[in-house]
Order: C-alpha cells, then sequence, then structure tokens
C-alpha cells in the first residue's frame, strides 16, 4: 500500500480516526492484499480544480470544478477543441500553473510547483538551442539526481539517449535535428529524470503523420520498458492518437469554465497494434463516441440549415 | 574554391568603392584649386589624394617614436585606444551587471529606466567638463593616463559606453523565452544553472551587440574628448598638429586612422557576435 502521506492525502482524517485504526488492525492479512489489488494506487488527485486569471475586461475562468483520479501506470489522454484549458489543467499537475480553487495531488503530495516526480515534455520541445542533445538532458539530469556521481549520470543519459535511438547524434545542436528527434529528445530527457509521472502537452502536435505513427510506439515501448509503471497525462486533439495510448481519454467540454464532458474508457488489450486496432469493434465505438462528443457537422451537408 | 572565389570578389568590391572615394576626393580638390597660388599647400585648400599619401608616409616614417616632446602617430594612436579600452571596459563591468539585474526584475527596470531615458541623450562631451572639475579637484597628481584631463575623458568614455550594452543586456534577459524559463523550472535549476546555462547563453548575443554599439560610441567620442582634453592622442593630433598647425593633410590622414581603428573594432566584436550565436 501507498505511503501514510499518501493515505492521508487521499482521505484526510484517516489516520486519526480510532475507528479505522481499530478495523486496520481487525483485517487479516490476506483480505489486506485483496484490498491492494482491488484498489490500485492512485498516483493524481484532481480535486475541484479551478483556474482563473485576471484580465483587462475581468476575471477569465479557463477550467471550472475539475475533478479526476489518475491511477498509477495508467494513461489518461486530456482531448477537446483549442483553447478549451486542456493544457491549463495540465500545467496545474505538472505545478507550472497554480490552480486559483481546488487543489492537485501528485504521489500523495500537494503540487506547489514543478517537482522531480513530474516529468514534463513540452508542445514546443523547449531544448536549450545552445546545448548539444547530450547536454541538454545532462543538465536535466545533473539538477535532479544529485547525489550520482559525475561519471553515473554521464552514463544515465547516454543509456536514455540509446533507448531513444539518438546516441549517434548525441553532439548534435536542436537545431540540426528534425522535430522527431527534437521531440524524442525532449521526452528522452523527461525520461531521464526517472519520474513516476510524465506530462505531455501536445507532445505529436507539430509532426507529421508518419512520425508521430512512430513515436507513439515508441513511447509505448519506454513505457513497457518500465513495466509499466509511470504515469502518462496526455493533452492532445487527435482522437487516434488518444485511443491507441491511452487507458481512458477524457473529453473536455469548450471554455471558458470548462469542465469535463464525458470519461471514455479505452478497454483495448496492451500491447496494441497500430494496424490491427483500428478493425477492432471496440475501437470503431470509441472512436465514435470521441467524434460525436467532439464534433457535431460531420459533412458539408450538415451545413446546410 | 568557393570561399577563395567569396574573398576574392569582397576584395574587389573593397577596391572599388576605395577608388571611388579617392576618384571623388581628386574630383573635389581640383575643383577647389587656386590657379594663383604658388605653393602647393596653398593651390589646393583640399590637399590631394597624393599630397596626402606624401604626409602619411613621413608621419608613419617614425609611428613610435617616443620622446617628451615628440611622439610618433603610434604612441598617439595608442594613448587613444587605451582610453578607450579603460573607459569601455570600466562602463562594460557596470553595463552588464546592472543590465542583467535590470532586465530581470520588473520593479528595478522600472525604477532605473528614467534615469537612464534621462542620461542617455545628453552628448557625452558635456560630461567631460564635470569629470575634469571632480578629477582637478581631487588630483593626487597622477601622469600621463591618471592626470586629471585623461581621466575625464576616461570618465567620459565610461558614461557614453554604459547606455547601449546596458540598455541591449536589460532587453535581452527580458526577452528570455518562456519556453528556456520553462525548462529551468521544469528541471528545477539552481540560480547558478539557471545563470549560466539558460540566461547567460541566450543573452550573450545581446550583450555583445550592446558592447559593440558601446565601443562604437567610444571610438567617435574619444576624438572628440581629446580635442578638449589635449595629450598624447589621435583628438589632439587633429586639432593640434592638424587645424593649429593648419596643416590639412594631417587632418586627413588622422581621418583616414580614425576610420580604420574603428573599422577594426568594430570587426572584431561582429566576428565575437559570431562566435557566440547558436
Amino acid at each position: 500500500m501507498g505511503s501514510p502521506g499518501l493515505r492521508l492525502a487521499l482521505d484526510p482524517g484517516n489516520k486519526n480516526h480510532p475507528m479505522k485504526n481499530q478495523e486496520s488492525v481487525l483485517i487479516d492479512s490476506a483480505s489486506d492484499f485483496h484490498k491492494v489489488t482491488a484498489q490500485p494506487r492512485t498516483s493524481i488527485e484532481v480535486q475541484n480544480v479551478t483556474v482563473s486569471f485576471p484580465t483587462p475586461k475581468g476575471t477569465f475562468t479557463a477550467v471550472k470544478d475539475i475533478n479526476l483520479t489518475i491511477r498509477k501506470g495508467e494513461i489518461v489522454s486530456l482531448i477537446g477543441h483549442s483553447g478549451c484549458g486542456k493544457s491549463t489543467l495540465m500545467g496545474t499537475i505538472s505545478g507550472m500553473a497554480q490552480p486559483t480553487g481546488g487543489q492537485v495531488v501528485a504521489n500523495g503530495k500537494k503540487v506547489t510547483g514543478p517537482g522531480p516526480d513530474r516529468g514534463i515534455v513540452f508542445q514546443n520541445y523547449s531544448l536549450l538551442p545552445w546545448l548539444s542533445v547530450y547536454r541538454n538532458i545532462y543538465e536535466a539530469v545533473d539538477s535532479v539526481m544529485k547525489d550520482k556521481t559525475r561519471a553515473e549520470k554521464r552514463e544515465h543519459v547516454e543509456q536514455n539517449l540509446k533507448m531513444v535511438n539518438l546516441y549517434a547524434h548525441k553532439d548534435k545542436l536542436p537545431g540540426q535535428l528534425s522535430g522527431g528527434m527534437k521531440q524524442r529528445v525532449a521526452i528522452a530527457r523527461a525520461f531521464a529524470i526517472n519520474p513516476s509521472i510524465l506530462l505531455l502537452d501536445e507532445p505529436f502536435g507539430a509532426l507529421d503523420a508518419l512520425t508521430k505513427s512512430a513515436m507513439h510506439v515508441e513511447l509505448l515501448k519506454l513505457w513497457n520498458l518500465d513495466h509499466r509503471e509511470k504515469t502518462i497525462v496526455m493533452v492532445t486533439h487527435d482522437i487516434e492518437e488518444a485511443i491507441f495510448l491511452s487507458d481512458r481519454v477524457v473529453v473536455m467540454s469548450d471554455g471558458p469554465a470548462a469542465t469535463i464532458r464525458e470519461i471514455v474508457d479505452v478497454p483495448l488489450e496492451r500491447p496494441r497494434n497500430k494496424k490491427e486496432i483500428v478493425h477492432h469493434p471496440a475501437y470503431m465505438e470509441i472512436h465514435d463516441r470521441l467524434l460525436s462528443l467532439l464534433i457535431d457537422k460531420y459533412s458539408i451537408e450538415d451545413y446546410k440549415d | 574554391m568557393q570561399t577563395i572565389k567569396f574573398m576574392l570578389r569582397g576584395v574587389l568590391y573593397f577596391s572599388g568603392g576605395m577608388l571611388l572615394l579617392l576618384g571623388v576626393w581628386a574630383a573635389i580638390a581640383w575643383l577647389n584649386r587656386n590657379p594663383e597660388a604658388t605653393e602647393l599647400a596653398d593651390k589646393y585648400p583640399l590637399p590631394t589624394p597624393l599630397m596626402t599619401f606624401d604626409v602619411l608616409k613621413e608621419i608613419f616614417t617614425q609611428p613610435f617614436q617616443d620622446d617628451p616632446d615628440v611622439k610618433g602617430i603610434g604612441v598617439k594612436l595608442w594613448g587613444s585606444l587605451l582610453r578607450v579600452l579603460v573607459g569601455f571596459g570600466l562602463g562594460s563591468l557596470v553595463a552588464v551587471p546592472l543590465g542583467l539585474l535590470l532586465g530581470s526584475s520588473r520593479v528595478l527596470m522600472n525604477l532605473v529606466n528614467p534615469v537612464v531615458q534621462i542620461l542617455r541623450p545628453v552628448s557625452p562631451l558635456a560630461w567631460y567638463p564635470l569629470g575634469l572639475a571632480v578629477f582637478s579637484a581631487t588630483n593626487h597628481g597622477g601622469e600621463g593616463l591618471l592626470n586629471p584631463s585623461s581621466k575625464a575623458a576616461i570618465f567620459m568614455i565610461f558614461i557614453c559606453s554604459l547606455w547601449p550594452t546596458l540598455i541591449n543586456t536589460a532587453f535581452g534577459v527580458a526577452s528570455i523565452p518562456q519556453d528556456h524559463k520553462n525548462v529551468g523550472r521544469a528541471f528545477g535549476f539552481s540560480l547558478w544553472k539557471y545563470l549560466t546555462r539558460i540566461l547567460l547563453p541566450y543573452c550573450l548575443p545581446h550583450i555583445i551587440t550592446g558592447l559593440k554599439l558601446s565601443i562604437g560610441v567610444a571610438w567617435m567620442v574619444i576624438v572628440a574628448g581629446e580635442m578638449l582634453s589635449g595629450g598624447a592622442g589621435l583628438g589632439f593630433f587633429v586639432w593640434e598638429e592638424g587645424f593649429n598647425a593648419g596643416k590639412v593633410t594631417h587632418i586627413i590622414v588622422a581621418i583616414f586612422i580614425i576610420g580604420i581603428v574603428g573599422f577594426v573594432l568594430d570587426k572584431i566584436f561582429s566576428l565575437l557576435q559570431k562566435a557566440f550565436s547558436y
């Protein structure tokens, strides 16, 4: 079971309650074990999160009263129209933005800022253009893994570079790389600090369809290599991408004051195969459901009224 | 092969431009001639290129002569350069850190910006008497570079080389893209890491642009400053040995030297700019 901090955060007051303590004493070890498997560990808890910004025209509320619980090792996509506040919501999880109401609990701790337990892949790669591929990752590793020696850090960076097949390009500057390669560096950087939560903000939005497809498989490969223990939250506006990667797809309503419109489960077996999955009846059903949630006009015929 | 061709073309264009300049100059000198005069110097109030070349050769026979009463042109050039480098160096030492601070803090920027905006348009020459008055009053009997008038000239260079570096550095810091800052925040960079891996690398091209503008202004101002301050320098050479001695050729030679040195200084900073842009 999780750390005491985690329990406390999930259910404040739980530990101090005398009844609860007695109960836990009474439970035999077998049923306790059963309880663990039945209730997988929570990775992220978004609790009544509201984000508003002051603007010259008054307060603008981007997202309102969002509640979302994400389990450890789960892949969840946030999908919605442009400007619906998916990136804002993501920002409150990463700690890059502060909610004006409610709170986010990640790994049992209230999020007050970015932390090494959450690796972020930014929308536009955000590599430092004056540092080589290697150095871009090294600086992040150096910041986070303070107790490792120089040689250990170097080896760790090189290992992560090999994982995304960029070892041969390690001395290049980001400007010399293609979009897909840059994104692989950004992903390698986020993986390299070994976070338990990976946050991807429209990571493949700027890539062409073929590269994008390859990157999906690559991301799942990395997740697999890590025994599917990392929780991944991804912002996207690509329905196919969301289904292929996710366990659940969170559909946001249109902003301002966006909320969760619906959460669609994706009960497709893993490992998934890009080519085969699209013919799966469940896939088609989910695809249809998401399409109807996101789009209300499907043909020029619909514009006739 | 391609680069050689490219360089050759550059040399050809440069020579062409120079020839054009000499041609226009010779034409004006000839149109401006005084046919009745007997002395060559009187015949051409604006000396011809050839006359100037003769004087140039003469001036450069002993460029590094350094006697108490006779100083070679090289010594004078070095005097001017030294004043510029000291003033510019001190100015940059103040302007770069201050610019970094101003760029990072909106409060400081708002506080200091009005001061900069008021002092920046002041002609650097206006600072000279102020410097001279203060340094003369506190004169500890320095010589050469350290006498009051030389100190005042350095002070003037110091002031005028502050502004471009200060403004460019502050602008550089203030314009660091949010993306780059986000990297620092997301991966928990320490202040030192943020400064050395994000802030400075991003701002360096801006800082160098500021330095380049500053040294350009400083070099322009030193000539005017030395006309006021005297001493061994190019400005004083133009005024004393050129105008006061009635030798226009000396003025023209000095103009060329000033121009070439300014060009070289600018080129040095252009090379730095190239080396530090990513």
